[in-house]
C-alpha cells in the first residue's frame, strides 16, 4: 500500500481514533455523545459502500441496521428477560442468547442475507426509481417489524440488551467498518463499480456487470449497516420508530453533506454532523454562553442540520470535503491551484 | 379455519356494499385524488419528486388550526390556509428547486426530503408534538340522511370540489397557453425553451397550482381530522406517492386515477376491514409499489412509458 | 425585395469556445449572418457543429467569445430568452410535441414572439407557406411523415417572427424529393429577409444554396466556401479531410 493510499485510510481511522480519546477524556453523561457519533459513523460508512461508490441513491438502509438492531437484539437478550416484552417469539429465538461479538457477527450475516434478497430485484433500478423502491423497502422493512411479534418486541422498546457498546466498542466497531471500506473500494470490485458510476456505457463496454457489481456492494453495505445496528442496540434502548424515518434522514443528511463520493467525506459528515447535532442538543438543556444562559428550544437540532442539507445541497452539492478522499497535497493549499486547472482542461 | 375466511369474506363484502363505506371511499379517493394531482403536476413539469408535499399540507392545517385558536371566522382560516400554503410553496420553488434544476433526480429527491424535514422539525418547534386544533368546519363532518343512509356532508364536498378542480385544471391545460407552455415542458423541456417557453413561470405556475391543492385537501381533511400535528398527512402523502408511482408517474391521468385508486381502496379496507387484518397493508402496497418500478416503471394506467430523466 | 444589409449583421459569433464533456468542442469559431443571407456550416460528425448552434441559443454554456443578436450580446442568457431575442432554431431530429397537435405545436412557436401581439395570435402567414400543414392542422404532430414533420418544425421556429433562423441537418432522414422542398423553402425564407445558419451534412447542396459556407472540422473553423467552388471536388474532399 503506498503513501497515499496509506493517508487515505489512516485519515478517516485517526479521526475516529481520536474522537475516542478525546470521549474517554470528558464527563460520563457527555460520553454518551460520542459514542452515538461513532456509532453513526457505522451507519454512514455502510450506507456510503454502496452510494458513494455505485452512484446509486438508497433510501432503504437504515432497513438493514434495523434487521441487524432485530437479530442482535433479540439475541443477546438474556433468556429471562425476554418474555417480559417479546411475548410471542419463536422457539429457537426465545430458547438462544448469544454473546456481544457473535450477535454483532450475527446482525450483520442477516443483515447481508436481507440485502441480497432485497438487490436481487432491485439492482437492476438507477436514479428515481431506485429511490423509490428502496423507500419501499424501508416501509415494507418497518412494517413487519412493528407488527410480526414472533420475531421481535414489535411495538416495545428494546431492554436488557447488554449495554456492551461503550466507546471501546463503538471506535472499534467504526474502524473496522471503516477498514473494510477502504479495502472494498480499492479492490478490482470496487474500482469496477466505481467505472459504472462514471460511465455506464464505457463500463459496460469493456465487460463490467452493473448489476453484479451493485449487488456485491449492496451486500456488504448491508453487512455493515447491520453490524452498525448490533452496536446501536448495544447502545441504547431502540424501538421501531428509532430506525425509520428519522434515522434515514439523518445518516443521509451526514454523507451528503460530508460528500457522498468519498470515505473521507463520510468520515468526516458523520463525526461533524454528530458534533453539531449533540452540541445542539446540549444546548437545549440550556447553554452557557458569556455568563448568560441561553435557552435553544427542543427540536433546533434537526432544522439547523435539515437546514444545513439543503444549503449543502444548493450551494455545495460535492459536500464538505468536495467528495474527494484525504490528500495532504491539498492541505499544502495547492488546493486552490489544481482546481483552477481542473476546471480551465 | 375456511368457514371463517369464508364468513370474513361475506362481512367484508357486505360492509363493503354499504352506501355509506362507499361514499366515504370515494371521497378519499376524491381527497387522495388532489393530491396525486399537486405531485404528479411538480413531476411532470419540474421531473421532481415533491418529498415535502405532505408538510405543505400540514402548514396549511396549521394555519387553520391558529385561526380557530383566535376565533377568527372560518372564512379569513380559509384564506390564510392558502396564503401560507402558496407563499411556502413559491418560496420552496426560488430557493431549492430552481437553483437545483438539471441536476440528478437523486440529488433533487434528497433535497426534497431535506425540506419535509425542515418543516417539520419547524412545525414541531413551534406548536410541540401534540398539535393544535382545527375546529372550525366540523359541522361539514356530520351526517345527513338519505333515505335510510347515513352520509358525512364532508364526503360530497370532497367528491364535488376535487371533480371540479380537476375540471378546471383540464381546462386550464387545454386551453391556455400557459398550459399548453406546461404540457409542452413536460414532454420536451429543452425544446420547449428555445421556443421561447419561459421556464422559470412554467415551473412557478406548477408549484402554485400545486399548491392551491394542498391549501384545499388541507381544509378538506381537517374537517376529518381537527387535530392537527407535526406529522399531520404525512401517512397519506406516503401512501399517495405510492399510488401515483403505481398508476404512472409521468403523466397526469394515470397519476391521478392511481392516486384515486389507492384512496379508495384504503377508505373501502378502512371501513370494511377489521384493524387486524390491515396491519400489514402497507407492506402489500408498497410491495406493489416495487413489482410496478421492476415490471412496468410507467405505471399500471399507462401505456409502459419508463421514467426517463431528463437531461 | 430585400432591404441591402444593415450595418450590424443579424447574428455574430465571436470566437466562441465551448467546452463539452471535458473536451474542447467548438475552438475560436468566429462568422456572421446577415439579413437576407444564407450561411452553411458543414463539416465531419462530431466536429462541433451542433454545439455551436446549441451555444449560440444558449443551450449550453459558451466559455469564450460571444454571440451578437443584431449587436445585443446574448452569452450567458437563458434559452428562453434568446429566442425572444428573434432567434429560432430548428433541433437536430426535429424535436417536434408529437402528441400535440400541428396547431398547438405552432402555437408554441408564438412564445418565441418579442411582443405579444405583434402580428397577433394568427398563424395565417405560417399556413400560407406550408399550406399542407393547414390541413393537418387538428392532427397529431406524430401522424405526420418525416418530410411534413420537417416542415411543421421550420413553420414553428417561423411562427416567432425570427430575425435569425438557426437549422440544425434538416435534411436528415429525408428523401432527397423532400429535400428538395425544403432547401426550397429555405430560398424563400431567405427572400422574406431572414438571416440564416444552416448546419448540414449533405455539402454539396449546402454549398450550392448558402451564399457562403464554413467548413467546421474538430471544433475549428476550416474553410470559406461559396456556391462556385461547389464544382470543385478537390478543394471539397482536402477541406473535410484536413
Amino acid at each position: 500500500m503506498n503513501r497515499q493510499a496509506a493517508l487515505q485510510l489512516g485519515a478517516p481511522a485517526g479521526l475516529i481514533v481520536g474522537a475516542a480519546l478525546l470521549g474517554a477524556l470528558v464527563s460520563r453523561s457527555t460520553e454518551i455523545y460520542f459514542i452515538n457519533a461513532l456509532v453513526a459513523v457505522s451507519m454512514v460508512v455502510a450506507l456510503y459502500v454502496f452510494v458513494g461508490n455505485s452512484g446509486v441513491l438508497s433510501f432503504g438502509h437504515i432497513s438493514f441496521v434495523a434487521v441487524g438492531v432485530w437479530a442482535a437484539g433479540v439475541l443477546s437478550v438474556p433468556e429471562q428477560e425476554k418474555p417480559a416484552f417479546m411475548p410471542y417469539l419463536f422457539g429457537f429465538l426465545s430458547d438462544t442468547t448469544v454473546g456481544n461479538v457473535p450477535s454483532l457477527v450475527i446482525a450483520g450475516l442477516v443483515a447481508a442475507a436481507f440485502a441480497l434478497v432485497v438487490g436481487l430485484p432491485l439492482m437492476r433500478l438507477s436514479g428515481l426509481a431506485a429511490g423509490i423502491a428502496t423507500f419501499a423497502v424501508l416501509e415494507i422493512t418497518n412494517n413487519i417489524l412493528r407488527y410480526y411479534e414472533k420475531i421481535g418486541p414489535g411495538l416495545n422498546t428494546f431492554s436488557s440488551v447488554p449495554e456492551t457498546t461503550d466507546l471501546a466498542q463503538a471506535a472499534i466497531g467504526a474502524l473496522v467498518v471503516v477498514v473494510v471500506a477502504f479495502a472494498y473500494q480499492r479492490s478490482r470490485f470496487g474500482r469496477q463499480l466505481r467505472a459504472t458510476r462514471e460511465d455506464p456505457a464505457a463500463a459496460r463496454a469493456v465487460g463490467i456487470s452493473i448489476y453484479r457489481q451493485r449487488l456485491g456492494a449492496f451486500v456488504l453495505s448491508g453487512f455493515l449497516a447491520g453490524l452498525a445496528g448490533g452496536l446501536y442496540v448495544h447502545f441504547l434502548p431502540i424501538n421501531v420508530d428509532a430506525v425509520y424515518l428519522d434515522l434515514t434522514f439523518i445518516t443521509l443528511a451526514m454523507l451528503v453533506i460530508g460528500g457522498t463520493t468519498s470515505l473521507w467525506g463520510a468520515v468526516v459528515g458523520a463525526l461533524a454532523v454528530s458534533g453539531l447535532d449533540s452540541a445542539l442538543a446540549n444546548a437545549e438543556n440550556g447553554l452557557e454562553l458569556f455568563g448568560r444562559t441561553l435557552e435553544v428550544p427542543a427540536g433546533t437540532r434537526i432544522i439547523v442540520v435539515s437546514a444545513l442539507m439543503a444549503l449543502v445541497l444548493v450551494l455545495r452539492p460535492r459536500g464538505l470535503t468536495g467528495g474527494r478522499e484525504f490528500s495532504l497535497a491539498r492541505i499544502a493549499g495547492l488546493t486552490r491551484r489544481k482546481r483552477a486547472q481542473e476546471v480551465a482542461s | 379455519m375456511k368457514a371463517i375466511l369464508a364468513s370474513g369474506l361475506t362481512d367484508f363484502l357486505s360492509d363493503a356494499v354499504d352506501l355509506q363505506v362507499q361514499v366515504d371511499a370515494i371521497g378519499l379517493g376524491a381527497v387522495f385524488a388532489l393530491m396525486a394531482v399537486g405531485i404528479g403536476l411538480v413531476f411532470g413539469v419540474l421531473r421532481l419528486v415533491n418529498f415535502a408535499y405532505g408538510q405543505l399540507i400540514m402548514a396549511g392545517a396549521f394555519a387553520l388550526a391558529f385561526a380557530s385558536d383566535r376565533g377568527w371566522p372560518v372564512v379569513v382560516g380559509i384564506a390564510l390556509c392558502f396564503a401560507v400554503v402558496i407563499v411556502l410553496s413559491l418560496v420552496m420553488e426560488r430557493a431549492v428547486f430552481r437553483p437545483l434544476r438539471g441536476q440528478s433526480p437523486a440529488v433533487m429527491l434528497i433535497a426534497t426530503f431535506a425540506v419535509a424535514f425542515l418543516l417539520q422539525s419547524i412545525a414541531l418547534l413551534w406548536f410541540g408534538s401534540l398539535g393544535k386544533t382545527a375546529a372550525s368546519l366540523t359541522e361539514l363532518n356530520r351526517p345527513f340522511s338519505v333515505g335510510s343512509v347515513e352520509i358525512r356532508k364532508i364526503a360530497i364536498v370532497a367528491i364535488v370540489t376535487a371533480a371540479v378542480c380537476l375540471a378546471l385544471l383540464v381546462l386550464l391545460l387545454n386551453r391556455t397557453s400557459i398550459g399548453l407552455h406546461m404540457r409542452a415542458a413536460a414532454l420536451d423541456f429543452q425544446t420547449a425553451r428555445l421556443l421561447g417557453v419561459r421556464a422559470n413561470r412554467v415551473s412557478a405556475v406548477a408549484v402554485l397550482i400545486a399548491g392551491v391543492l394542498a391549501s384545499i385537501v388541507a381544509v378538506l381533511l381537517t374537517v376529518q381530522f381537527p387535530t392537527v400535528t407535526p406529522t399531520f398527512a404525512l401517512r397519506e402523502t406516503i401512501t399517495v406517492l405510492a399510488g401515483v408511482v403505481v398508476g404512472g408517474m409521468t403523466r397526469l391521468l394515470p397519476a391521478t386515477l392511481g392516486g384515486f385508486t389507492i384512496g379508495y381502496v384504503s377508505g373501502l379496507l378502512g371501513g370494511a376491514l377489521p384493524t387486524a387484518q390491515s396491519q400489514y397493508l402497507p407492506s402489500f402496497v408498497f410491495g406493489l409499489v416495487i413489482l410496478v418500478l421492476l415490471v412496468r416503471p410507467g405505471g399500471l394506467f399507462t401505456r409502459g412509458v419508463p421514467l426517463q430523466e431528463r437531461v | 425585395m430585400t432591404e441591402p444589409a444593415l450595418v450590424v449583421p443579424a447574428l455574430e459569433v465571436d470566437g466562441l469556445g465551448v467546452v463539452y464533456g471535458g473536451v474542447p468542442a467548438v475552438r475560436n469559431v468566429s462568422l456572421s449572418v446577415r439579413a437576407g443571407e444564407i450561411v452553411g456550416l458543414i463539416g465531419p460528425n462530431g466536429a462541433g457543429k451542433s454545439t455551436t448552434l446549441h451555444a449560440i441559443m444558449g443551450l449550453v454554456p459558451a466559455r469564450a467569445g460571444d454571440v451578437r443578436i443584431g449587436g445585443i450580446s446574448v452569452r450567458g442568457r437563458s434559452p428562453e430568452t434568446i429566442a425572444r431575442q428573434g432567434v429560432a432554431l430548428v433541433p437536430e431530429g426535429r424535436r417536434l410535441f408529437g402528441e400535440l397537435t400541428v396547431a398547438e405545436n405552432l402555437e408554441l412557436g408564438l412564445a418565441g414572439r418579442r411582443r405579444n401581439g405583434a402580428g397577433g395570435d394568427d398563424l395565417g402567414a405560417v399556413y400560407e407557406l406550408f399550406p399542407i400543414l393547414a390541413d393537418f392542422r387538428a392532427r397529431a404532430a406524430g401522424e405526420l411523415s418525416g418530410g411534413q414533420q420537417q416542415q411543421l418544425a421550420i413553420a414553428r421556429a417561423l411562427v416567432a417572427q425570427p430575425t435569425v433562423l438557426l437549422l440544425d441537418e434538416p435534411s436528415l432522414g429525408l428523401a432527397p424529393v423532400v429535400v428538395d422542398l425544403v432547401f426550397s423553402t429555405l430560398q424563400e425564407i431567405r427572400e422574406r429577409g431572414l438571416a440564416i445558419l444552416l448546419v448540414e451534412q449533405r455539402a454539396q447542396r449546402t454549398v450550392v444554396l448558402a451564399d457562403r459556407t464554413y467548413v467546421l472540422a474538430n471544433g475549428e473553423l476550416r474553410l470559406e466556401l461559396t456556391p462556385a467552388d461547389a464544382a470543385d471536388t478537390d478543394r471539397m474532399v482536402a477541406a473535410y479531410l484536413s
